[in-house]
């Protein structure tokens, strides 16, 4: 076990860990915060794998944005951050369910990747990314731009339909 | 861009002209303030010109003033004369913690015996050393400036007048 | 040197930078605001005008209680200002200081993905705050971390798009490579660039005139009003080192870094001369400028900085490809 390994091990512990503390507190903020912590464990995860850009890019929206966004949604539901989450009779099938999905998409990634081995060491850097993104992957970057501006014209519409302009 | 922006750079403008200018602060411990004449600090007590007539003490609007006196006689100076008596003071107070310095009190007495010093850093840690007794208000008349020249072109006084008159008349 | 050291004596030297420099423009700012003000400033700590000011105000602030109100999130409020000040401490790591008398750059690392990290570290930093204002059970904090989260992701994406101009137009990530790469007519191509990263940079600090998280006429001061004693210090210190993390990312983005005569020599005192010049319009902006409404800061950046960052790399991208 080389040590890049034994800190990759201790980083998805960290990230499964928090994942699990962000689902079971019943804390709305706390779970928030639990879940910056998984996301910059699975940062920190992506550096080890070498992919240093998706890492910073995760830790720039994933973290600086995306969590604040929770946040600020929490934030204007006006919730005490004393106040306990709502605990539904359902917990137990969504546990029941949420295992068998992770169990199905952990089978299909290791079979389909088992044995792989990452080759070289530049290639997580901003140009190889470049790259790839703009020779062998442009279609579905276009049609993930086309996705992106439908969602935001349609959030658009949707904030507007309630004031008659 | 001289239409937008320009109360942007006119703040800037402003700021930076007063930065390079000299502050107007007074550095007050190290370098003392400049006042004005006739200033209001602490009112001073000539002793010797009280005659105890109670005028400043009635007339003070926040009753600090505080006067005992006794009577002494003096013995006639010629045969036969009348023995005169004199007020002699045995306490003169003032409070300060009370004092508004309003200047009524100098006004009002006859017979100039308190006047107006310019010092003002007498702060005390208890208030109880606020109230000046006598000998402390004889203290503070070595500090009284005199008084403030007339502005030029002023007419005298008509006091002085009236006694240069008398003084012509009587050579 | 060996590795170890050498490693440990950048760390050193990353962390002396993040103690000290944060002081100076403190003191700077102190005493520019005051004769901006028509007055003097400190005069009485460390006897020369009073140069000591903040030393003083360190130990007057380490001897304080820290007091944790009842009502308060004990875990969230408490690791807030670790939160907010940490992330300014590893951005420094990355950004570089300029050649050291021909003995190559001084910086704690040289990453080729410079840029994207010290951006990602910045973007954490907005949480300490955030949790503050969440964590501290008081109605004006809340209503200044609604403000704070508002305002810094409104903002985060003009200076993000600013700074991907630059590295456009140097071809790099790296800092290193952007003021390796830097040209003077880049001050006029890069200028509405600049302006947007300035501006939003200002913005993400909550500096005046951006303040109105914490403005103190209104919320008592925000997020930050039931912090007191070394949490508050924290806070502060926190504030200011971003303000020396902008200056000297806009110095090595914008304004070419070391560039200057002798730079072999002498860069980095030429980087940290520009570094405190931009400090010095962070603070003039400060006193000119009052504080802008919370529906002003969010029109400012969607309506005016997005579009002109948009415009900026369009212009860039025109540059580059012909």
């Amino acid at each position: 076990m080389s040590a890049t390994e034994i800190v990759f091990l201790l980083f998805a512990a960290l990230a499964v860990g928090s994942a699990l503390l962000a689902m079971t507190t019943n804390q709305l903020v706390h779970s928030a915060l639990w879940l910056v912590v998984t996301l910059g464990a699975v940062a920190g995860c992506f550096v080890l794998m070498t992919a240093e850009f998706v890492a910073w890019v995760q830790v720039l929206v994933y973290v600086g944005s995306v969590v604040v966004l929770v946040i600020f949604a929490l934030m204007l539901t006006r919730q005490q951050s004393t106040i306990s989450a709502e605990v539904t009779g359902n917990r137990w099938t969504a546990a029941v369910l949420g295992l068998v999905a992770a169990v199905g998409l952990g089978a299909t990634v290791i079979s389909g990747f088992h044995g792989e081995r990452i080759e070289g060491h530049r290639i997580g850097t901003a140009r190889s990314l470049g790259d790839a993104l703009f020779n062998d992957w442009v279609l579905p970057f276009e049609i993930l731009s086309g996705v992106l501006l439908a969602a935001l014209v349609g959030a658009i519409v949707i904030s507007r339909s309630g004031t008659e302009r | 861009m001289s239409m937008f922006g320009k109360g942007l750079l006119q703040g800037l403008k402003v700021t930076f002209k007063n930065l390079t200018r000299r502050s107007v602060t007074a550095h007050y411990p190290d370098v003392q303030p400049d006042l004005p004449p006739r200033s209001r600090g602490v009112i001073a007590l000539q002793e010797e010109n009280c005659t105890s007539c109670m005028l400043c003490a009635r007339e003070c609007p926040s009753w600090c003033i505080t006067i005992d006196s006794h009577k002494e006689t003096i013995p006639a100076t010629t045969e036969g004369g009348r023995d005169r008596s004199q007020n002699v003071l045995d306490t003169f107070d003032i409070d300060y913690s009370l004092c508004m310095y309003c200047s009524i009190c100098i006004e009002v007495c006859p017979f100039d015996a308190l006047h107006w010093s310019p010092e003002f850093a007498y702060a005390e840690g208890d208030i109880v050393d606020l109230t000046h007794d006598m000998n402390r208000l004889r203290e503070w008349m070595w500090t009284v400036p005199a008084p403030q020249a007339l502005d030029p072109g002023a007419e005298p006084s008509k006091e002085l007048a009236a006694y240069e008159a008398a003084a012509e008349e009587s050579e | 040197m060996p590795d170890v050291v050498d490693v440990v004596l950048r760390c050193v030297l990353v962390l002396a930078v993040f103690m000290v420099l944060p002081l100076v423009i403190g003191q700077m700012e102190h005493k520019a605001m005051a004769h901006m003000q028509s007055r003097v400033g400190p005069m009485a700590a460390g006897g020369f005008h009073g140069w000591a000011q903040l030393l003083a105000d360190g130990v007057k602030f380490v001897q304080k209680e820290s007091i944790t109100p009842v009502a308060a999130d004990r875990r969230v409020f408490e690791l807030a200002p670790a939160v907010a000040l940490a992330p300014y401490l590893v951005a420094l790591l990355a950004i570089p200081l300029g050649p050291f008398f021909g003995q190559g750059n001084l910086i704690g690392q040289d990453l080729d993905l410079g840029l994207f990290f010290v951006l990602a570290a910045m973007s954490v930093g907005v949480l300490g705050t955030l949790m503050g204002g969440l964590g501290s059970g008081n109605k004006y904090s809340y209503i200044g971390g609604m403000r704070v989260a508002a305002q810094l992701m409104s903002y985060e994406l003009p200076m993000v798009l600013a700074a991907a101009s630059v590295a456009m137009a140097a071809g790099t990530l790296s800092l290193v490579g952007i003021a390796q790469q830097w040209e003077p007519w880049w001050l006029i191509t890069q200028l509405p660039g600049l302006i947007v990263f300035f501006v939003a940079g200002l913005a993400e600090l909550q500096r005046p005139p951006f303040d109105a998280p914490l403005a103190d006429a209104e919320l008592v001061m925000g997020p930050l009003t039931e912090y007191g004693g070394m949490r508050f210090a924290m806070f502060l210190l926190a504030e200011y080192a971003g303000i020396l993390v902008l200056s000297a990312l806009t110095t090595v983005l914008f304004l070419g870094g070391w560039a200057g005569p002798f730079s072999d020599h002498i860069g980095w005192l030429w980087t940290l001369v520009k570094v405190m010049a931009v400090a010095f319009l962070v603070i003039w902006a400060r006193v000119a400028y009052p504080r802008l409404r919370e529906d002003q800061v969010n029109s400012l950046a969607w309506k005016v900085l997005v579009p002109v960052a948009l415009a900026q790399i369009t212009l860039t991208t025109v540059l580059v490809v012909a």
